[in-house]
């Protein structure tokens, strides 16, 4: 069946038109919103047309643009992150918070807060250096660097990493209140003070991301019949799932360092990709990619309407917007068996 | 639960051998009533603002949360506090151990933070429990009343509380004509963010005393959601005041990386050259009787009424 979606252009077409509104809409809506009650889609007009006051303008341009910017980028990497963790896996509940990469990302920044003086890094490099290590002990766990992968180990092995860095985490909040209030601001996914600065960085390793996951897209195809077979047609399965291990972390790292643990982004995207697409990796590396940033784009803008003048965090929105989607793909898809 | 007879003998002196060793008060608040033994002198406090309550009186309390970093509390209060207390840890998760062995007669407990632990305080001493940190100024006020009555020295402390009150009148009517039609906000800022201090929360309560206007839409939720709200730069600009008040825990701050962007420049307070930066802890966490008078004598110099000249 997802071979035939794959094959109907009328369907690859309609899919292609939703996900193309979907990232529409989802633009116009986090680009809407936010805290001046003067600054709205007409602003962009204006700033087109050079009619734009001074203050709306510098609002558009300066902080909700790259919110915006940044918010579909935190689903690029997410998505990217989450589509080649399964695909190396061969495991569908593979994503960067179910291996502990997310959990082992926010305690390399609690560390780097708790300890600003030990770690030496920054705040960015403890993020990623934490989301590395948790994802290498997840994979030696399920046998990974022998090159097979126990699937059943692999996510128990996840789970088993992610809760002792979260219980790590958790201890942090009963730090000092000022300390804790950095350590939530940091856990709970929140976007609520980017600026171009934020946006660029992000576009840099979303950029890389993508290019070395299009590179790996054969490879994962490859992975997906079996390492077996993968090794015999020529492709190491070993060097596959090293790459592949290492870019998703490295994209679920540098997001978790500029908004903190976005869940269920990584987990959900992919399937809803290969629900639309089919399985092969070359479409699916751009399609979960703009289904993530999509997802990203209306989670941040409902995070800014749904208390507003008040802010819910957005990771707080993705993982509402996410879990209720995963449960039905649980009970009802048979991607999942 | 059976009285042993070890307890016994101790239950039978108590009532016999004189009348200061009998219960001498009952207290309400927030956690029911406590029987509190008369005149306590081992007090430990877990907010600022108790400590505030105890000095006024001349008390010195024998445990004090400070944070493990005693500057919080002696920068202020220290002339009178020495160095004859112990820290009992944070303000939020302070050792049990520690507090159980300065072996208190009174345990002066936060509501926010403290409920939970209402039990096992009360198994260590008799505990009162009061809205510190979701309280606002006058609450605060309230509650060096209801502290003196468990301290056992009613008098001194509403002679204090007049005192202060006279105090503060005394700066209102300085301040009163600057305030009119004016509005003001005060927040705190850290390197993550800036947090406004909203019209619930005790210096929201003490701006509006002294006739200030809040452009804040008050929220809802629990201590955090409702007093201390954390605010992006592009809403800071919507709730735009007068008047912006900052106490910085870091340097940078996340309002000092503001500085340059457009819409910083253009708040009615920074064109108006009406930012204001204050002692952040002062105004932030002692929330008490000194805090107050500290914060209005800031005031006074905000609005330039200040004629002491210093």
């Amino acid at each position: 069946m997802r071979a035939a979606a794959n094959r109907n252009p009328r369907r690859a077409a309609l899919s292609t038109a939703l996900i193309g509104a979907a990232l529409g809409s989802g633009t116009m809506i986090s680009l809407a919103t936010g805290g001046r009650s003067d600054v709205g889609l007409v602003t962009l007009w204006e700033l087109a047309t050079g009619a734009a006051d001074a203050l709306p303008g510098a609002t558009m341009l300066d902080i909700r643009m790259p919110r915006t910017a940044v918010a579909a980028l935190l689903g690029v990497n997410l998505a990217l992150s989450g589509l080649i963790l399964q695909a190396i896996t061969r495991n569908p509940l593979a994503s960067p918070a179910i291996l502990g990469i997310n959990q082992g990302a926010a305690l390399g920044l609690v560390a780097a807060l708790a300890f600003p003086a030990a770690s030496g890094l920054t705040l960015d490099a403890m993020a990623v250096a934490g989301a590395l290590g948790a994802g290498t002990i997840t994979f030696a766990i399920a046998g990974g660097f022998g090159g097979r992968i126990d699937p059943m180990r692999l996510v128990l092995g996840g789970v088993a990493v992610g809760a002792f860095a979260y219980a790590a985490v958790r201890f942090a909040y009963t730090l000092e209140d000022d300390l804790a209030r950095s350590v939530v601001r940091w856990t709970v996914g929140d976007i609520g003070d980017m600026r171009w600065s934020n946006a660029r960085a992000l576009a840099v390793w979303s950029g890389i991301g993508g290019l070395l996951a299009a590179f790996l897209s054969h490879r994962l195809n490859m992975m997906a019949l079996g390492e077996a077979s993968s090794r015999g047609l020529g492709a190491d399965p070993r060097w596959t799932l090293l790459a592949g291990a290492v870019v998703a972390a490295a994209l679920a790292g540098v997001s978790v360092a500029v908004a903190g643990p976005i869940a269920f982004v990584g987990l959900v995207v992919p399937h809803v990709a290969r629900a639309l697409f089919g399985g092969d990796h070359r479409i699916l590396v751009p399609a979960a990619a703009a289904l993530g940033a999509a997802l990203m784009l209306l989670a941040d803008g409902a995070s800014k309407m749904l208390a507003a003048p008040a802010e819910v965090p957005v990771g707080l929105v993705a993982a509402m917007i996410g879990a209720p989607y995963f449960l039905y793909l649980a009970i009802f898809s048979d991607a999942l068996e | 639960m059976p009285l042993n007879r070890r307890l016994i003998l101790p239950l039978i002196l108590a009532t016999t051998l004189g009348a200061h060793m009998a219960v001498s008060a009952d207290i309400s608040h927030e956690m029911g009533t406590t029987a509190v033994p008369a005149d306590p002198e081992r007090v430990v406090v877990l907010e600022f603002s108790f400590i505030d309550a105890l000095v006024s009186v001349g008390m010195v309390p024998v445990g004090i949360a400070d944070d493990n970093n005693p500057d919080r509390v002696m920068t202020v209060y220290g002339d009178i506090l020495g160095d004859a207390w112990t820290s009992v840890g944070t303000r939020k998760t302070p050792s049990l151990e520690i507090i159980a062995s300065l072996a208190p007669d009174l345990i002066i407990a936060d509501k926010t933070r403290h409920s939970a632990a209402y039990d096992t305080l009360s198994q260590i001493a008799p505990t009162i429990v009061l809205d510190s940190l979701g309280g606002d100024y006058h609450a605060s006020v309230a509650q060096m009343a209801v502290i003196g009555e468990a301290i056992g020295q009613p008098e001194a402390m509403t002679a204090r509380i007049a005192e202060h009150k006279a105090t503060m009148t005394a700066f209102a009517e300085r301040i009163r004509p600057h305030a009119a039609g004016v509005s003001a906000q005060f927040g705190v800022t850290n390197a993550d963010g800036l947090y406004l201090h909203a019209p619930p929360s005790y210096n929201g309560a003490l701006l509006a005393m002294f006739g200030f206007d809040s452009n804040m839409t008050p929220g809802e939720g629990g201590v955090y959601e409702r007093n201390y709200i954390e605010t992006t730069l592009e809403q800071l600009s919507e709730i735009d005041p007068d008047i912006l008040i900052l106490g910085e825990y870091t340097d940078p701050s996340a309002t000092d990386t503001w500085a340059g962007e457009p819409l910083w420049q253009a708040l009615t307070a920074v064109e108006g050259d009406a930012v204001h930066y204050v002692v952040a802890n002062n105004w932030s966490r002692l929330r008490g009787m000194v805090a107050a008078e500290l914060t209005a004598a800031d005031l006074l110099k905000i609005v330039g009424a200040d004629e002491s000249g210093s």
